[in-house]
């Protein structure tokens, strides 16, 4: 009986503990700056998970004698954007700079969160940026971030696969793309053209690349609609293609499933961010000099139109303490001097003086078989399309889209097209119920 | 408790002798030290689970708006969450694999217990620790290690598949759960048989005698003697599991990251959705309900489990 009532007591424990690990925040923040006088330095806190940032400090400790800046990784995307909200409901621990991937902008600048960088002199940098980079830190009249990194979306594409299908160049459209598919899916089991399971970013930039602008977001107002033209083209594209078996459905990205088949060729290409150029050496080592960068195919022949995936910037907390200090290193290392250590150390930046510099576009990379890459993926960033945007929830929006589209994927059951439709319905219950005006 | 017990005693003793100043003096000072013997366990039971648990209801009752802040909702959560069909499917999924596993799990776990007993295996020592080894491994390597194992692509099902020419996916929407409870068996099985070859190993040798002298064979052994012994602490391994199975989250939050399409949503266990509800839904409000509602819950039936448990030891 004792026992009993000890192992009792054990169980409730271990409920409770389990029960309240799901309800306590995260409470990670790293010691706010406080406000600092004339003799004693401001000291500024950086929320990056971007390693590049660190590399601009030195520079600007020794040209700013007056701040020092520490930079701290409190994690990576949501991890990151839950600490921050910690901090700012705690009213302590704001960090002075933080990092957002463009969709989490939004997020924190609608419900007056972030401060607006205009007046503190960035609107007038709108030049040095590619304007859809632009376009992501733009809200209205307010500018709440700058970009720092850039995912122009490209096409990798494995040329000794396509040369084994016997394709020697890189689909312009998407008519030859499904064209060369199915010659690819011909070579045997495992060959494919590419790999899709549930990736949203990927479908968005499909649709954002025909023109489909499913999102329009003003104020706490939100309307979100899938069924226009532009967007129904491409939902119904990749509808065919995963239809006719053309899309390996089982490699999910980022797996080591993915690496393996990006390493021996069964995945001839991959349609994503231009920042997949620093990290495909290391996943598919095997494939060195058969991977080539293409922009991604068009809808019309002759067409440029391009679009983005994934990206980030850096925004200031409407609770930071050092606002204008803060300011000075952010334009420091997003548009001023700490700007070429970061690209020297690998960072794909969207600032037009770097991406049009012969520096940039003229470096041969040997891992693409000697290509300049550069030249593609600065094209690939000046096209990307404009007037993309976020709904202010798009951080769970994402996530409840892979509960609703895994069903269609692992099945084949229903279509794309019901999936985005139930994945609308649900956003607009969501983003009503969190305050905004969604229809 | 017992150490107040023991305290109180003499006191309650001294009440038949006169009363006096010093005997109420020290009466209540007799009660104050067993206040200090209680305050350690007291202090933390408040700290580490009152304080949150409260905290917990608490929050459950605002609902946190992305426009516009935190508001106070009253009981609104709970109503919505009685309606969740998301909550629901969680609850009905964990409930099912407790029906299933763990009676698979303790009933391995038994046998392994009885063989050891048995005194007629060799290497023992070596099989004792090997089976509980897995309980030491922590749930995300393990879950990674059986990530790889399960895997069809280029993992050891892969191969299976190879060779056989079938065609079997362990992470389909409709057989990751199956897999999950392997992997649950595989670690908590060693740590269950623990606790039964304890309880054996305290049954007094002269039951075994006697049983011996009446010509008992060793099955017989085991229905007599060894069954009865092991009652007790069937119950609470059988809390023990209910507990553990309600509260599954590593496995379904680590193994999208390895299979595509595997089935698992952001609902798949009650546990994984206030996870999701609190760090991606910013809905602390409602996460919380949900924890409470679990918690009680998973008391409910565990408590049931013992009372059950109870009275058929009684019964005996």
């Amino acid at each position: 009986m004792r026992l009993l009532t000890k192992a009792w007591t054990v169980g409730v424990a271990l409920v409770t503990a389990g029960a309240l690990a799901a309800c306590s925040g995260a409470g990670g923040t790293t010691g706010g700056a406080g406000g600092g006088s004339a003799d004693e330095p401001v000291k500024l806190t950086v929320w990056s998970w971007d390693g590049t940032v660190e590399l601009a400090v030195p520079g600007f400790e020794k040209a700013n004698p007056g701040i020092e800046v520490e930079v701290v990784n409190a994690g990576s995307s949501s991890d990151e954007y839950q600490a921050l909200d910690n901090a700012i409901q705690a009213g302590s621990g704001v960090p002075d700079l933080v990092m957002f991937e463009y969709f989490a902008v939004p997020y924190f600048a609608v419900p007056g969160k972030l401060a607006d960088l205009g007046p503190l002199g960035a609107a007038e940098l709108a030049d040095d940026y590619v304007p859809s980079a632009w376009n992501n830190v733009t809200i209205g009249d307010g500018v709440y971030a700058l970009p720092s990194d850039f995912g122009p979306a490209v096409m990798f594409w494995n040329e000794a696969t396509f040369a084994k299908a016997g394709i020697d160049e890189a689909p312009a459209t998407w008519d030859e793309y499904y064209e060369d598919a199915k010659r690819i899916r011909a070579l045997g089991d495992d060959y494919y053209i590419t790999q899709d399971t549930n990736d949203l970013f990927f479908l968005l930039s499909l649709i954002w690349q025909a023109g489909g602008r499913p999102f329009e977001v003003d104020g706490t107002t939100v309307h979100i609609d899938f069924s226009a033209p532009e967007t129904q083209k491409a939902v119904a594209f990749w509808q065919k293609m995963i239809d006719e078996d053309l899309v390996n459905t089982k490699i999910s990205a980022w797996s080591d499933d993915w690496n393996r088949a990006l390493n021996d060729g069964t995945l001839a290409s991959q349609n994503m961010g231009g920042w997949l150029t620093s990290t495909l050496p290391e996943r598919a080592p095997d494939a060195a000099g058969d991977f080539r960068v293409a922009l991604m195919p068009q809808w019309e022949k002759g067409e440029r139109v391009g679009a983005e995936n994934g990206g980030s910037s850096f925004g200031i907390p409407e609770a930071a303490a050092n606002k204008e200090a803060a300011y000075t290193f952010l334009e420091y290392f997003t548009h001023g001097e700490g700007l070429q250590p970061r690209v020297d150390a690998g960072a794909f930046v969207p600032n037009t003086s770097v991406l049009d510099s012969p520096e940039f576009q003229d470096v041969k990379n040997p891992y693409f078989g000697d290509q300049k890459t550069g030249e593609v993926l600065a094209e690939a960033s000046n096209i990307a399309a404009v007037g993309w945007q976020y709904p202010p929830f798009f951080e769970w929006a994402r996530s409840t889209y892979a509960d609703i589209a895994t069903p269609f994927y692992t099945s084949g059951e229903g279509s794309l097209e019901e999936v985005l439709q139930t994945w609308e319905q649900r956003s607009v219950e969501y983003g009503n119920e969190q305050g905004f005006q969604v229809d | 408790m017992s150490a107040t017990e023991r305290m109180t005693r003499p006191a309650a003793a001294s009440t038949l002798l006169p009363a006096g100043e010093p005997q109420q003096y020290r009466r209540r000072r007799t009660r104050q030290i067993g206040w200090a013997f209680v305050a350690p366990f007291g202090v933390l039971f408040a700290l580490v689970f009152i304080v949150p648990i409260t905290y917990a209801a608490y929050l459950s009752l605002f609902q946190d708006r992305m426009v516009g802040g935190p508001s106070f909702v009253g009981l609104d959560n709970y109503t919505k969450l009685f309606g969740d069909a998301q909550f629901w499917d969680g609850v009905s999924r964990v409930v099912s694999f407790t029906l299933i596993q763990v009676p698979i799990m303790l009933v391995l776990a038994l046998v392994l217990a009885l063989a050891m007993d048995s005194m007629r295996l060799r290497g023992m020592r070596f099989m004792r620790v090997a089976i509980f080894l897995p309980y030491a491994v922590p749930a995300i390597v393990s879950t990674l290690m059986w990530g790889f194992m399960l895997g069809v692509r280029y993992g050891l099902f892969g191969s299976i598949n190879g060779w056989l020419g079938t065609d079997i996916d362990p992470f389909r929407p409709s057989t990751t759960l199956i897999s999950i409870g392997i992997m649950v068996t595989w670690a908590f099985t060693g740590y269950n048989m623990l606790i039964f070859d304890s309880v054996l190993k305290a049954v007094p040798q002269e039951l075994y005698e006697a049983a011996a002298i009446d010509g008992a064979g060793e099955l017989r052994v085991i229905r007599a003697i060894k069954l009865p012994a092991l009652r007790g602490s069937l119950v609470i391994t059988v809390i023990f599991s209910i507990i553990g199975t309600f509260q599954i989250f590593n496995e379904p939050q680590i193994l999208p990251s390895m299979v595509a399409n595997s089935g698992i949503t952001t609902y798949y266990t009650p546990n994984l959705y206030a996870f999701n509800l609190a760090f991606t839904g910013s809905q602390q409000g409602y996460a919380a309900a949900l924890a409470l509602v679990m918690a009680a819950f998973t008391i409910a039936i565990a408590y049931a489990v013992q009372i059950r448990g109870m009275r058929d030891a009684l019964d005996q």
